[in-house]
């Protein structure tokens, strides 16, 4: 029983092939894990550094808080199930099985109970004295898993356990799999490329493509909100329908218009949580659609509202018993266009032909808007900022009747009508000059998403916790100005995180026996920790004196200090002094790079910025992997 | 799952388990599974490649025997002299094998050769398992160059090294060059050269039988030893067998390294035997010489027999993936 953190793990093979970007995950106790996507996307290599067989190019992986990057396999207390079984074929299952339990030079004794126990557990007793060649792949599998059972691990690693089994037997093993889970009560990280066992079995999956992660989540997390096209069309069988289109926000109607011909209108409280700017109808978007989440109309179908109608043109029809699948056109005058094809998952009573013109309905509720471009979801479940309209005027800031005065950081010239972008973060609820009504409330995970009615118009806020306020309440709420855009006015938000250039140096100690290893930035040298150290050269050995670094640390980390040339301290002047009110920063120069950091002094002052090296990341910029 | 709800025990009473009604469906599901059938095409195609195949093989090795026979059948001629006017003896004796162990040095040549190709087989095979197990599963800096460096050195014979064995063994053993240790040695020394098959035959061992030892907790002889070597049977016996052979009959580097040594009780069967074939011997030993082969032969026949089935899937195992 173990938890796992995986902290920017890399992967590169030698000429810079990346088999794994910036893994970041914190598994828990007991969860069983499932890695899924497409061959080569990374998901066996990750298992495999997980494991010890790979090493970790860069990153931290730690088991029950302990650091195990160099540890061997054996010494991280896990085990592993091989898609081949890796059963050792010149002994018996008993001795397959108990290899390990040798290894560690238990007593015969402990090692036939043990092997015994598992036996039982698995039904495999029968088969103890076998060779390996003289069972079935299913039972093959399940001596693989009972040779993990017996080293009682603190995690399972399972490598598509099941992919070498016929269809009907790999549905029968993965609910014994999943029982054995719940059994053992162990961490399983359980990698496949098959999406319904990665529905079926995992209490979180991680979809991967290409080395990066696409996303983490609860498998009904992954099918209802699908953070962008891949996840979107990866999971759920039929896969999600797509189209091209545009979307566009008149009054508080909008109207999608596909590629197709096809339109669809809502009101606009059904698209809230889409930014304003995709909805000028020219910004191309992709418009997605479960198969389950269109019907056929039907006119005893029940309608508040949440349907919109559409017809489509249908030329094939899977009969499969339990459901029908219609695959129809929504491009009546020319069903082959590309980019028109609706997949509708429908009761076994529908009938329909080839050829039938038949009248669908689109759910409002459940559909999913992607960028063409990024292909990223542009509704996500929690949107990524409020867009609003607003006016400013004498240093005071107002829209729909509330009015903020202006900090001396974001102080811009008059406008009527300009668009102020900010995180929903920075709208912060109790306290503040502005008034709004809370109109809907969304728990999202440990968040809590509030959507407020300000005069005529939705803004949304986020915040870490329960709920605090009730539907209907009014409330009093307060804009973070180092958070806001006003990109035409040229305000930009405080940035956040300096990012340094840099390099890894050593020099000799006095003795000339020793060396002393320096972060340098400009002609400052920062010391590091032996932790870091051993990170840098664990991940590029001696190469590392000659590689363009990046030093990033955030803003909140670093304080100042009257300069007097303090250890690990990058010594400046204060260029330009941002204030925000009760928050003041200063924009210094430090060897010709800027930096921002919280100080209450003047511009020209001479500082110190005080940087606490544990806090560093350190990045390599010419393949672009995160070391530290 | 409610799939197996279909299978039930046919002993009444007794429920199965999840575990016993996965396995009566993964054996109906193999009972179901279309066997192979060949067409009468494909019979007649096989049955016809075949037969000219073994026609084909049958008279090459009828050619390649011929030779072998009659030096057998002349080891039992009494006629004297190197030439015989007849394939077969006219008068059949067993003097030759007789005068072989009373006359001649030749039990002692016999167990000189003996004593170096077992040893140097020993050596020679450990060498070669050794280096092919670490080419075959360990990666390092300067595996690959190595294997390109060992690979060309190993496409020049031998015997072009000769005079620098010689030289470099007068370094090494100044006092005793010309003695079975050096032979040993020459032997053996450069014998991770041929590495390449048992290489490739390490490589059709999944590496995954590796990686679940690494994570059983065996260290990596342990792996090598316990679990690579128990399924590498036949590449040992063929490594053996080659390391044993080319002592056993090697002449070249045998003539160079002892030549001049006066003591013929030093000598191997084929330093040995080949002084009965110079032009003031031959009339009186060539018979002599043919018993005298048909001894050297008999051992590595037999082995070769015996173990002709290892030989091959070493051969072949090795050259699956080279």
């Amino acid at each position: 029983m173990a938890s796992l953190s995986l902290k920017h793990i890399f992967k590169v093979y030698d000429g810079g092939v990346k088999a794994v970007n910036d893994f970041c995950m914190d598994i828990e106790d007991k969860e069983f894990i499932v890695f899924v996507g497409p061959s080569g996307c990374g998901k066996s290599t990750t298992l495999r550094m997980i494991a010890g067989l790979e090493e970790i190019t860069a990153g931290e992986l730690r088991i029950d808080d302990e650091i195990v990057n160099d540890f061997e396999p054996k010494d991280r207390n896990i085990a592993m199930v091989f898609q081949n079984y890796a059963l050792y074929p010149h002994m018996s299952v008993y001795e397959n099985m108990a290899f390990s339990l040798r290894t560690m030079h238990m007593p015969n004794d402990q090692i036939h109970e043990k092997v015994l126990e598992a036996a039982e557990i698995l039904g495999i007793t029968e088969y103890l004295e076998r060779k390996p060649k003289a069972l079935s792949g299913g039972q093959r599998q399940r001596v693989a898993l009972g040779r993990a059972i017996v080293r009682n691990p603190k995690v399972f690693l399972l490598d598509e356990p099941l992919s070498n089994l016929d269809a009907k037997l790999r549905a029968a093993m993965r609910a014994e799999i999943s029982r054995l889970h719940e059994k053992l009560g162990t961490t399983f990280i359980y990698v496949t490329h098959d999406q319904v066992e990665a529905m079926t079995m995992g209490s979180r999956i991680v979809v991967m493509k290409d080395g990066f992660v696409q996303q983490i989540d609860t498998p009904t997390n992954l099918y209802k909100y699908p953070g962008n096209m891949f996840v979107a069309g990866f999971i759920g069988t039929p896969q999600m329908n797509f189209f091209d289109g545009t979307v566009r926000k008149t009054g508080e109607e909008v109207t999608f218009s596909l590629d197709c011909g096809t339109k669809i209108e809502m009101k606009y409280i059904q698209a809230d949580k889409i930014p304003v700017k995709y909805m000028d109808g020219q910004h191309k978007i992709v418009f997605g659609i479960r198969p389950d989440d269109i019907r056929v109309y039907d006119s005893t179908n029940y309608d508040d509202g949440s349907w919109a109608p559409a017809k489509a043109v249908v030329s094939v029809v899977e009969v499969l018993g339990g459901e029908t699948l219609i695959y129809a056109n929504l491009n009546l005058e020319d069903p082959d266009a590309p980019g028109s094809m609706v997949i509708v998952k429908t009761n076994p009573d529908t009938e329909v032909r080839r050829g039938d013109i038949i009248d669908i309905e689109i759910s409002r509720r459940k559909f999913h808007v992607f960028d063409k471009e990024t292909e990223q979801s542009i509704r996500k479940r929690i949107p990524d900022e409020n867009v609003i309209n607003v006016a400013i005027s004498g240093g005071v800031l107002s829209f729909e009747g509330q009015k903020f005065p202006l900090p001396a950081a974001v102080r811009c010239k008059d406008s009527s009508s300009v668009e102020l972008s900010m995180p929903v973060g920075a709208l912060t609820l109790g306290e503040g000059s502005g008034k709004a009504t809370v109109q809907w409330i969304e728990t999202i995970g440990s968040k809590t998403l509030y959507f407020l009615k300000v005069g005529d118009i939705t803004v949304f806020s986020l915040e870490e916790g329960e709920a605090r306020f009730a539907i209907g309440d009014t409330v009093a709420f307060d804009i973070d100005f180092s958070q806001v855009a006003i990109s035409e006015l040229g305000v930009t938000p405080l940035c956040m995180v300096n990012t340094l250039d840099g390099s890894f140096t050593k020099e000799k100690d006095a003795s000339r026996k020793f060396y002393h290893f320096y972060m340098n930035i400009g002609s400052a040298k920062l010391v590091p920790t032996d932790r870091i150290c051993e990170k840098v050269f664990a991940c590029k050995g001696n190469k590392i004196f000659h590689t363009p670094l990046q030093y990033i640390v955030s803003v909140k980390d670093l304080s100042t200090a009257p300069a007097s040339g303090a250890q690990n301290a990058l010594t400046g002047t204060v260029q330009e002094i941002l204030d925000y009110g009760n928050e003041k920063y200063a924009v210094i120069d430090v060897y010709g790079q800027k930096l921002t950091a919280p100080y209450g002094g003047n511009a020209g002052d001479q500082v110190d910025v005080l940087v606490p090296v544990e806090k560093v990341t350190i990045k390599d910029k010419s393949i672009d992997i995160i070391i530290v | 799952m409610s799939e197996l709800n279909n299978y039930q025990n046919p002993t009444e009473g007794q429920e199965l388990t999840n575990w016993q009604k996965i396995d009566q469906m993964e054996a109906d599901i193999a009972r179901k599974l279309p066997k192979k059938k060949r067409s009468g095409g494909m019979k007649f195609r096989k049955l016809f490649g075949d037969t000219v195949g073994q026609t084909v093989l049958t008279i090459l090795a009828i050619i390649w025997v011929i030779p072998l026979f009659y030096l057998f059948v002349q080891s039992f001629r009494a006629e004297p002299g190197a030439w015989s006017p007849t394939f077969f003896p006219q008068t059949w004796t067993l003097d030759n094998y007789k005068r072989l162990f009373t006359e001649t040095p030749f039990m002692q040549w016999y167990g000189n050769t003996l004593l170096i190709a077992v040893c140097s087989c020993i050596i020679t095979a450990l060498f070669v398992l050794a280096v092919a197990y670490v080419f075959s599963r360990m990666k390092f800096k300067a595996r690959k160059p190595m294997m390109n460096v060992m690979l060309v050195l190993g496409m020049f014979p031998g015997f072009m090294s000769m005079s620098a064995v010689y030289f470099l063994l007068k370094i090494l053993l100044p006092d005793n060059y010309q003695s079975h240790l050096s032979l040993i040695i020459v032997y053996s020394a450069g014998a991770a050269l041929s590495y390449y098959i048992a290489k490739g035959f390490f490589d059709t061992v999944p590496k995954s039988l590796d990686e679940a030892a690494r994570i059983d907790g065996a260290s990596r002889f342990r792996t090598f030893y316990k679990i690579v070597l128990p399924l590498s049977k036949s590449i040992i016996i063929y490594t053996i067998l080659t390391s044993f052979i080319s002592p056993w009959c090697d002449y070249i580097f045998v003539s160079y390294i002892m030549a001049g040594v006066p003591d013929t009780g030093m000598y191997t069967v084929s330093l040995g035997m080949y002084k009965w074939l110079e032009r003031e011997m031959i009339q009186q030993y060539f018979t002599t010489f043919c018993a005298a082969a048909v001894i050297v032969a008999t051992p590595i026949t037999i082995l070769f027999m015996w173990l002709q089935k290892y030989y091959v899937e070493g051969v072949t195992g090795g050259a699956v993936k080279g």
